[in-house]
């Protein structure tokens, strides 16, 4: 083993010993970070979790052009063939829903079946059902269309029936922005709670340090171990928040799951990818070295 | 080789403590500093080990200019020079034997190699057996002794020591002189501090004399 390898050995033990010696102050630091660390994992977890059931659920917009009740089938079928032509390349598909179909349709789920039966009579209008095409800016594309067709006399009133998937998808972009704010807030709390550490680890060990520079230590000697602890600290924390994420969702997805079973999805929230995981608690033990590196500099004095 | 050249030290805008100090110590000299307290013996010292600057002059250790070496190259001189100060400055978290061990760890050397060396260096001081006790648990002497191992365990080419023995009754005094002495032998220049003139008497055969800012070099014992 080399001359380099045995200085990181020793600054590594050093560190270890550093955490014994103060065993509750050094579980406070990683416990304070490990809590600010867990509500982005968990907030992680939620935002990956609900991307597929958006995703499933984010059909090829669609518009529904309900028609005055008064619109006999040929002026219907008329609309239809105005609707292909209008709309061009940005229709996938456009067909008639008469109101007698959309009827029987509902009376086939048996939910409704029951409160159908006590209307007198079919109160739905015919219908237009227009798919679009997946492009860039389908929900502009249904805006668009929807604006001319509702100059249309025949036309009673038109519906976006993408338009909640699109509340649903600005509402994952409102968390993702908000997780990345957390995430900075995260990045300040450890390099903070390291940087305080490591000075008062460093005011404690001042004796250490004067002896180490006594014997001809160089600062890159000092200061490794300071940065160790601070990696440690930090990757510490990472598994301790990851522990307190896992134990919090167990009881999160037992309510959930119900409540998704309730709408017929199945449902659960679950942590992030184990490489992701590997990568974010990583990037905490750096982020915690960093902290130590900028906290015990050579102009440092103990 | 260490050498003083119109070495000026003030502190702040205070007196010079040491003015306009020459002289030249070739390797393997034993050499004593005396003067009454507070005449710049330490600060003397101070300035071989670079611990301190120079305010005017230069100071020439092991052929190093102190004064020109950065702050990266200081500590690979400073690892050639044993020091051992007033205050004995042992950490008392952790055994007298890692004590040892710290200046071999700055070294980078192999855990077999250096095991050797600090258990060589402890028994050369005669603190054979008490590699696990705490600096704490010893006497002052064996703690005095336990600073010089440290000091010697690097092997430097030059050793000072700052009243090695201070508040030392007679016996201890004489063995920790007999280590200096024995290092002396085999090469390792030793610049000593004291005011303990039948010490002096008994090993000096130079004295650096500093008094109300005077400075003597003499052969022997100041008169």
């Amino acid at each position: 083993m080399n001359k380099w390898l045995r200085h990181h050995r020793y600054a590594l033990g050093v560190a270890l010993r550093r955490l014994r010696q103060h065993p509750f102050s050094s579980l406070a630091n990683i416990v304070v970070i490990a809590l600010m660390l867990a509500v982005p994992i968990l907030g992680a977890a939620v935002l990956q979790s609900s991307q597929p059931l958006a995703r499933q659920l984010a059909v090829a917009p669609e518009l529904t052009l309900f028609l005055q009740s008064d619109t006999p089938p040929a002026a219907q079928q008329a609309l239809l063939a105005r609707v292909r032509t209008e709309g061009g390349e940005r229709i996938a598909q456009a067909r008639l829903m008469p109101r007698d179909q959309a009827m029987a349709q509902l009376r086939a789920d048996p939910t409704w079946a029951r409160a159908l039966d006590a209307l007198p009579d079919n109160p739905l209008p015919d219908a237009l059902i227009v798919t679009l095409r997946d492009s860039d800016s389908p929900a502009r594309a249904a805006a668009d269309l929807a604006q001319a067709w509702r100059q249309w006399p025949e036309i009673q009133e038109i519906q976006l029936d993408s338009e909640w998937v699109r509340r649903l998808e600005s509402l994952l972009s409102f968390v993702r922005v908000g997780l990345g704010m957390l995430a900075g807030a995260v990045v300040i709390v450890v390099l903070a709670t390291v940087f305080n550490t490591v000075r008062l680890q460093a005011l404690t060990q001042r004796e250490e340090i004067a002896v180490a520079r006594l014997v001809g230590a160089t600062e890159p000697f000092v200061r490794r171990p300071f940065l160790y602890l601070g990696a440690l600290t930090g990757l510490a924390a990472s598994l301790l928040a990851l522990l307190l994420a896992w134990l919090a969702l167990t009881p999160l997805n037992a309510i959930l799951g119900g409540f998704a079973r309730s709408y017929g999805v199945d449902w659960a929230i679950r942590l992030p990818a184990v490489p992701d995981l590997l990568l974010s608690g990583l990037l905490v033990a750096l982020l915690g070295a960093i902290a130590a590196r900028l906290s015990v500099t050579r102009r440092t004095r103990f | 080789m260490i050498e003083f050249q119109h070495v000026f030290k003030s502190f702040g805008r205070g007196r010079n403590i040491l003015a306009d100090v020459n002289f030249s110590i070739p390797p393997g000299e034993f050499v004593f500093v005396s003067g009454p307290s507070g005449a710049g013996k330490s600060t003397l010292l101070k300035l071989v080990g670079g611990l301190e600057p120079a305010s005017r002059g230069a100071v020439t250790v092991n052929g190093h200019r102190i004064d020109r070496l950065s702050t990266r190259t200081l500590p690979y001189l400073r690892r050639t020079v044993g020091l051992i100060l007033q205050d004995a400055h042992l950490l008392f978290d952790r055994s007298a034997f890692d004590n040892v061990m710290l200046p071999l760890a700055v070294l980078g050397l192999d855990r077999a190699t250096a095991t050797t060396r600090a258990r060589a260096a402890m028994e050369k001081v005669g603190l054979r057996g008490k590699e696990d006790l705490s600096p704490i648990e010893l006497s002052g002497g064996e703690q005095q002794r336990l600073a010089i191992a440290r000091a010697i365990v690097g092997r430097p080419a030059i050793l000072i020591a700052d009243e090695p023995t201070a508040n030392l009754d007679h016996d201890s005094a004489t063995r920790i002189m007999d280590v200096f002495r024995d290092f002396n032998q085999v090469g390792v220049t030793t610049l000593i501090a004291s005011h303990d003139t039948a010490l002096m008497a008994r090993y000096a055969r130079r004295t650096l004399r500093i008094d109300a800012g005077r400075f003597e070099d003499v052969p022997g014992v100041p008169a």
